[in-house]
């Protein structure tokens, strides 16, 4: 599989063995000691996934995130030293699609990066075009817009999400069938992905994300789309 | 029983007192009745030189009614009058007698010499008696005074001054205790922000402006002590961050760089294939090693942030022990049996699954590197929850193993750090870190469960994993067929069953 990776990493022997290992997966990769770095080669070339260390010098992950955000729905896989801080959560809100826990195995980032970009291209049973509230999927195109035809924005994740939801809407989706689905996880995949995802995507599709009238969450079971 | 410096100031003002109004009291109980009875003394002996010249008088003219002339004397003086005369003694009223006069009196004054004695007579009466010798008519002459409204005054002094030295005693005991609280009150401001040092506010300090002056130097010793203390811990934790991202990042670049030569591995000599074997299961093993004592220190710091996620826990326990097979060596021992209590089935518990997942799998690790590989793993309600505080209960996950058991003596044991037991000659090819165990009880804590262990039914060691019940409803719908409208709970804040900060 090839794909074209840029890696934003300030220590110089990682990103080498990074850059080896993912060449060696059959990447194209560029790399990028920091930040500022980082945003000028995606501005010059296209990229597929982003991989963003989250303990940068100068500009740190967080904000290199919410800018690659601004501009693009590129998938972004953030670096952490460690899962049970709220770096992740944070990460995660700033835009990132997945992350990986330093020290990580070569194997299980190239694992990240496949499934990311497989949700890159169109997922192979997509549901038919659903409208909900003012809002209407069209997977097919893969365009959610308003009545009035104006697009909303969403990254590929917040998509296939939405997607997985709208293929069978009222039914309950546990989280750890949407971390399988959408991420490509087993049964141990992290919840708070789903979580800040579907919270992202409220943002988006609900009137008022504080009190939800279409992506609902079945307490203690997932979540479904109520048409 | 040692007293507290309190109780002991206490004791020490409210003695003081006592003592200063005993002290206080007597001697003016006593210079009062010294004084009353020497002016009651003066006045009656006057009052008897009179009355005994006009007795003298009386008798030289020839007077022999002694009873009227002593009636017409003691008329309205409430004295009574006795008047010896040739060995016979004669009185004015029925209420005295010859030997109402002490005999100490009469046996002086008959001798020739005036005396005045002090006494209480038999009804327990206070009384002075005067008496006179009058030789001029060879007779002498005695008036007894009646001093019982002396000694009612005295009585009510002495009462009063009872009373007085009481309230004194008191009020020395309330000084006692307000200059003790007074004394004991830096003390108790210094005891109250221990507490908070030790209960992890570590920015506590004592106000070096309200100290008393007195104590200036023990406040500011005090905090230059919880300043260095506060110093050592931040430096630690700083340490442990540093560590954490100093070990991580050459970790990082090692399994990164040996992932590729186990990509090129078929293009390798076979001595080399040989060494990158090793190299990368020793990788994986000291990559195990960082990670468990950085969780350790961690867990030491406070700082675990834990997310914790309702889940089914037969489909926790089944998934968990899945993975732990993968991690054992099952041409050894075997597969273990999954045992579910069907009342458990649908029980959910509270758990961060990666933790769960490394508790069970570290337990089968445990049976497999010393207690001959796991037997059975049983999931099944814990005990009875007490009264009504815990609606749901607990449930117990059970891990039996096959080895000969841990000496009980040994069992508190075995959950700390480092500790080898019996086993710790048969270490063989055991990836142990001697934290495995430590860090089952960890894992367990920080998701409000706990872990013992007992021993099994066939005589091997049995791991007991509790967790409390979330809810053990039957309403709660499978998760993997995923049935349309279970009781929608459109609460978006429940996402998170549970994020705690700082929960060590």
């Amino acid at each position: 599989m090839s794909g074209r990776i840029l890696v934003v990493e300030d220590d110089e022997r990682i990103r080498s063995s990074m850059r080896l290992a993912l060449e060696g997966e059959g990447y194209e990769v560029r790399d990028a000691a920091s930040g500022e770095e980082g945003l000028d080669l995606f501005a010059e070339a296209p990229t597929d996934v982003a991989l963003i260390d989250l303990m940068l010098p100068g500009m740190d992950g967080f904000e290199c995130c919410r800018a690659l955000r601004r501009s693009s729905a590129v998938p972004i896989i953030i670096v952490t030293a460690r899962s049970d801080t709220h770096d992740v959560v944070a990460g995660l809100e700033a835009g990132a699609d997945d992350y990986v826990t330093k020290p990580f195995v070569a194997k299980e980032l190239a694992a990240r990066i496949r499934a990311l970009l497989r949700r890159a291209r169109p997922a192979e049973e997509e549901p038919g075009a659903l409208t909900f509230g003012d809002l209407q999927l069209l997977p097919e195109q893969g365009v959610l817009r308003r009545l009035n035809g104006e697009e909303v924005h969403c990254t590929r994740t917040e998509f296939r999400l939405l997607c997985e939801l709208a293929a069978s809407p009222n039914k309950v989706l546990s989280r750890e069938q949407l971390l399988d689905r959408v991420w490509g996880y087993d049964y141990f995949g992290d919840g708070r992905l789903v979580d800040v995802h579907i919270r992202r995507l409220r943002t988006k599709v609900e009137a008022d994300p504080a009190v939800p009238q279409h992506i609902l969450t079945v307490r203690g079971m997932g979540y479904k789309l109520v048409p | 029983m040692k007293l507290g410096i309190g109780a002991r100031i206490t004791a020490v003002f409210g003695l003081g007192a006592l003592l200063l109004s005993v002290l206080l009291g007597g001697i003016s109980y006593f210079t009062v009745r010294h004084f009353l009875l020497a002016g009651r003394e003066s006045a009656a002996q006057q009052q008897a030189f009179s009355n005994a010249s006009l007795v003298k008088n009386s008798l030289e003219s020839g007077d022999t009614q002694y009873v009227s002339l002593l009636a017409q004397i003691d008329a309205g003086t409430g004295a009574h009058s006795v008047l010896y005369r040739r060995s016979k003694a004669y009185v004015s009223s029925l209420s005295v007698n010859a030997s109402s006069i002490p005999p100490q009196l009469r046996k002086d004054v008959l001798g020739g010499a005036p005396a005045t004695q002090t006494y209480r007579n038999a009804t327990g009466q206070a009384e002075i008696a005067v008496g006179l010798p009058v030789p001029a008519v060879q007779a002498a002459y005695f008036e007894v005074f009646d001093l019982s409204d002396l000694d009612h005054t005295m009585s009510v002094l002495g009462l009063t001054l009872f009373v007085a030295g009481a309230v004194t005693t008191l009020l020395g005991i309330a000084l006692g205790r307000f200059a003790s609280r007074r004394l004991l009150r830096p003390l108790s401001d210094v005891t109250s922000a221990a507490g908070a040092i030790a209960g992890g506010e570590l920015d506590t300090r004592l106000d070096v402006e309200a100290a008393d002056p007195d104590l200036v130097g023990l406040t500011l010793s005090f905090n230059a002590m919880v300043d260095q203390l506060q110093e050592r811990i931040e430096r630690e934790a700083r340490f442990n961050s540093d560590v954490s991202h100093e070990l991580r990042s050459p970790l990082t670049t090692l399994s990164a760089a040996v992932g590729v030569l186990e990509t090129d591995r078929d293009r390798l000599p076979d001595r080399s294939q040989r060494a990158l074997q090793l190299l990368s299961d020793d990788l994986r093993r000291f990559q195990r090693m960082v990670s468990d004592l950085l969780e350790m220190s961690r867990a030491d710091a406070g700082s675990v942030d834990v997310f914790l996620e309702e889940v089914s826990v037969s489909e926790l326990v089944r998934r968990s022990v899945e993975t732990g097979i993968g991690h054992m060596d099952a041409r050894r021992h075997g597969t273990p049996d999954v045992v579910v209590d069907p009342e458990v089935e649908r029980w959910r518990v509270g758990v961060d699954k990666r933790r769960f997942e490394r508790v069970l799998v570290n337990l089968m690790e445990n049976a497999d590197h010393y207690g001959g590989g796991v037997t059975t793993i049983a999931v099944g309600p814990g005990p009875a929850p007490e009264s009504g505080s815990e609606p749901a209960g607990l449930v117990e996950v059970t891990v039996d193993d096959a080895g000969p058991g841990i000496d009980p003596a040994e069992r508190a044991k075995v959950f700390e750090r480092f500790y080898r037991g019996s086993a710790s000659g048969r270490r063989g090819t055991g990836t142990g870190t001697g934290l495995g165990l430590a860090l089952v009880a960890e894992h367990m804590h920080v998701m409000h469960g706990d872990v013992r262990v007992e021993s099994s039914p066939d005589g091997g060691a049995r791991f007991v994993l509790s967790l409390p019940v979330l809810s053990n409803a039957d309403g709660g719908g499978d998760d993997d067929d995923g049935d349309g409208d279970g009781d929608g709970d459109d609460d978006a804040t429940d996402e998170l069953v549970g994020e705690t900060g700082a929960d060590a």
